[in-house]
């Protein structure tokens, strides 16, 4: 046997183990259907204390401009599709609400709009929205950057290479637009405003293309340069970094607990299988085998990390995606699923070869392991439990997880903060897994 | 090709196999017989490197113990218990112990349908290996030992539990594996089995073995005497005797003479020494209690 032969003889076995959990389906239900019904359905109950409309972006809005434009631009932003506007007289209030995690953003509407916006094309610069954003919530944030751009750019983003056929172009828009009944005046008023100052911007730049004729330039003097700096309303975002750090929706809080049960739906599984690995021959037989030892263990640990792995990026991305919840940096949160699955691995050797030492059933080992899960915020959040058990709970691996997973979560942890977590998980793995492959090669004597 | 020297295992004050020492040579099937706790399968598990013996050792092909990798992945093993997967197809559970043994790609898919093929579940390829019956697991067990096509094949009662036809299967397999030139170290506590199929049988009992020999040495040696049974009418005569054919006609010729008119024979029967009686011989008690 190579290196290769061994490899491929642990992803062998490891498969096997997972096709064995997946095909089980009472496994494949405690350990992926259960844990996401349960976050789901705490997430639902608690979710009477978050407020808001589920499912739409929070958005708060500020008009310090009265004028037509400015509501007209106003009332488009709260006819978005996916967001839910507030409207607030005070800058300060909303900004606020962004830091306290209540809303993803707000929008200043500035005093100077219409002003700004009477000058655009002579100055060729409109006005300045500014954005104010909550930087953990990129996805959100992301899409509304989008949806002001194409707002500000409304019926703007036609380009044109050729200055006669724009000119064409832009009279037959003007015609249309006087036409269509279904366009309401205030954006009427909008269109036409633009058209007539690109057809201004057109002849400047037809005049300046006649100019620059003998230098060797285009006659035809298009559009294209004018148009990178034109910007009829500039959108600017600026982050406010979130001054309490308060899970802002319910469903941040049950993810981690359903995490606890994914985990712990793994650990059993796992420590079930290889129970019964040992009462079939199945294990045996792999002993048979020409693998080392550390093959067949490397084949089983490998197996119980990627569905641990696999467990968490599901409840992960249902509820990134379903519930807002929010993921500031997705990379430290593979950091925090990595050492939670290390961790769990660890614990599932242990367990799996002190079952043996028990009932032989793992019997003993899932009791262990339910009331862990238990103590260790499956059921009570371990944030809201009084101090004392706080500390308590900390003798639960499964806590230790759920630390991990909120601090890459709402907590937004700095990388310094979650090494706690994750370094302790690392040590249960360590451990567990040092006492467990040492029993598990004691009983495998032969070898 | 295995060399067995004074192996002893005990556990705990059981001594399971207590002085095992045995030469199986290559080309050989070779039976082990005896009763269940006779110490078959610990003395199997010490073989292929299962089990570390408490003293003794062993030896095979002259590559040294069983405990390398290397000398491991000559061995082909059906263990007593079944080491097989429910939840995976009969073609799945091939496919990962060929993995294990380093095999993949177009090697794999031929030596596992080649496997699935010699012991008849090629039809059931693709059915749960839970839904087998009792006589189908056991003749996946025997082809997951033969998947790496090993030269030296152990297989501990892979004939247990399992229905007539099944039975049948896998003696005819076994032989078909022998005449590959295969070594095979079957064991069972079914005489007609060891008679039928081996070359050489070891009897082993309470962990020692008691003795080794073709069946026709071992019944010569230690199955004593036939019995001939003649019946005449309700009454019958056993006669115990080294030559049977002797023993009819005479009482053939004898009857004639004296009680034909009123008693004719109306049966023979010979009851010829077998394993079974040889295991009587030596231990006073019968195979299977
Ligand atoms: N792991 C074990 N622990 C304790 N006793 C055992 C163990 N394995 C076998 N024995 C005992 O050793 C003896 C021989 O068992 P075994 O080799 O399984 O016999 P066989 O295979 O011939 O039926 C029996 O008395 C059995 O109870
Ligand atoms: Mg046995």
């Amino acid at each position: 046997m190579n290196i290769l032969q061994s490899i491929s003889a642990a992803v062998a076995i490891a498969v096997t183990d997972l096709k064995l959990l997946l095909r089980d389906k009472l496994d494949a239900f405690f350990t992926f259907v259960f844990p996401l019904i349960f976050a789901i359905f705490f997430g639902w109950v608690f979710g009477g204390a978050g407020g808001g409309e589920t499912g739409k972006i929070e958005l708060g809005i500020v008009q310090l401009d009265k004028s037509a434009s400015a509501t007209a631009f106003a009332d488009d932003l709260a006819k978005l599709d996916g967001f839910h506007v507030t409207r607030f007289d005070d800058v300060a209030k909303a900004q606020d609400k962004v830091r306290k995690g209540e809303l993803v953003a707000c929008v200043v509407i500035p005093e100077d709009f219409n002003a700004k916006f009477e000058d655009l094309f002579a100055t060729g610069a409109g006005p300045t929205v500014r954005g104010y954003v909550d930087p953990s919530r990129r996805g959100e944030t992301g899409l509304l950057e989008g949806r002001l751009t194409e707002l500000a750019f409304k019926g703007m983003t036609r380009s044109f290479s050729n200055t006669d056929s724009m000119k064409k172009q832009l009279a037959k828009a003007r015609e249309s637009i006087e036409k269509s009944k279904d366009t309401d005046p205030s954006r009427k008023f909008v269109f036409n405003t633009f058209l007539t100052g690109i057809e201004g911007l057109l002849a400047d730049n037809a005049r300046r293309a006649a100019k620059d004729a003998g230098g060797g330039k285009a006659p035809s003097g298009g559009l294209g340069a004018g148009m990178d700096n034109f910007r009829p309303v500039k959108i600017e975002l600026e982050q406010l970094k979130r001054d309490s750090n308060g899970p802002t929706n319910s469903y941040e809080v049950s993810l981690p607990q359903g995490i606890v049960w994914g985990l712990m739906g793994c650990v059993t599984a796992f420590v079930g299988t290889l129970a019964v690995d040992r009462q079939r021959g199945t294990l045996v037989r792999l002993m048979c085998s020409p693998l080392s030892t550390s093959t067949i263990i490397a084949g089983k640990s490998l197996a119980g990390f990627v569905s641990c792995m696999a467990v968490q990026w599901l409840l992960i991305g249902v509820f990134a995606f379903a519930f807002k919840v929010r993921v500031p940096e997705p990379l430290m949160l593979l950091l925090a699923t990595t050492c939670a699955s290390l961790g769990f691995v660890g614990l599932m050797m242990f367990l799996a070869v002190m079952g043996r030492a028990s009932d032989g059933s793992g019997g003993m080992g899932r009791a262990v392991v339910l009331v862990l899960a238990m103590i260790g915020g499956g059921t009570i959040p371990v944030f809201i439990m009084p101090k004392i058990m706080q500390t308590i709970s900390g003798i639960s691996p499964f806590s230790w997880a759920v630390r991990a997973v909120e601090g890459a979560t709402w907590r937004s942890m700095s990388l310094s903060e979650i090494m706690l977590p994750c370094g302790v998980l690392l040590a249960i793995g360590a451990v567990g897994f040092t006492l467990g492959a040492m029993m598990f090669r004691r009983n495998a004597s032969a070898h | 090709m295995l060399r067995l020297t004074d192996l002893r295992k005990s556990f705990g004050p059981i001594a399971a196999v207590d002085g095992v020492s045995l030469e199986v040579h290559r080309g050989e099937v070779f039976g082990l017989l005896g009763p269940n706790g006779a110490g078959k399968s610990t003395t199997i598990s010490m073989a292929v490197g299962l089990l570390a013996p408490d003293s003794g050792s062993v030896d095979v092909n002259s590559q040294g113990p069983p405990t390398s990798h290397r000398v491991r992945a000559h061995i082909g093993v059906a263990t007593q218990a079944l080491a097989i997967y429910d939840q995976l197809t009969g073609l799945e559970n091939l496919r990962m112990f060929g993995r294990l043994y380093g095999l993949s790609g177009t090697t794999l898919a031929k030596r596992v349908e080649h496997a699935l093929d010699l012991v008849g579940l090629l039809p059931r390829a693709k059915d749960l290996a839970g839904g087998y019956s009792g006589g189908m697991k056991r003749r996946l067990n025997l082809a997951a030992a033969l998947i790496h096509d090993p030269p030296l094949l152990l297989l501990d009662e892979p004939t247990a539990g399992v229905d007539p036809q099944s039975r049948n299967n896998i003696l005819d397999t076994v032989r078909e594996l022998a005449k590959q030139g295969r070594t095979i170290i079957y064991t069972t506590h079914y005489m007609e089995e060891a008679q039928r199929l081996c070359d050489r049988v070891g009897i082993i009992d309470k962990g020692r073995l008691l003795c080794v020999g073709t069946v026709d040495e071992l019944v010569r040696t230690h199955g004593g005497t036939s019995l001939v049974r003649v019946s005449r009418g309700e009454h019958e005569d056993a006669i115990e005797t080294d030559d049977p054919l002797r023993t009819i006609e005479t009482a053939i010729t004898h009857g004639r003479d004296t009680q034909a008119a009123t008693h004719p024979i109306t049966g023979i029967r010979i009851d010829r020494p077998d394993l079974e009686s040889v295991f009587l011989a030596l231990t006073g008690r019968r195979l299977r209690d």
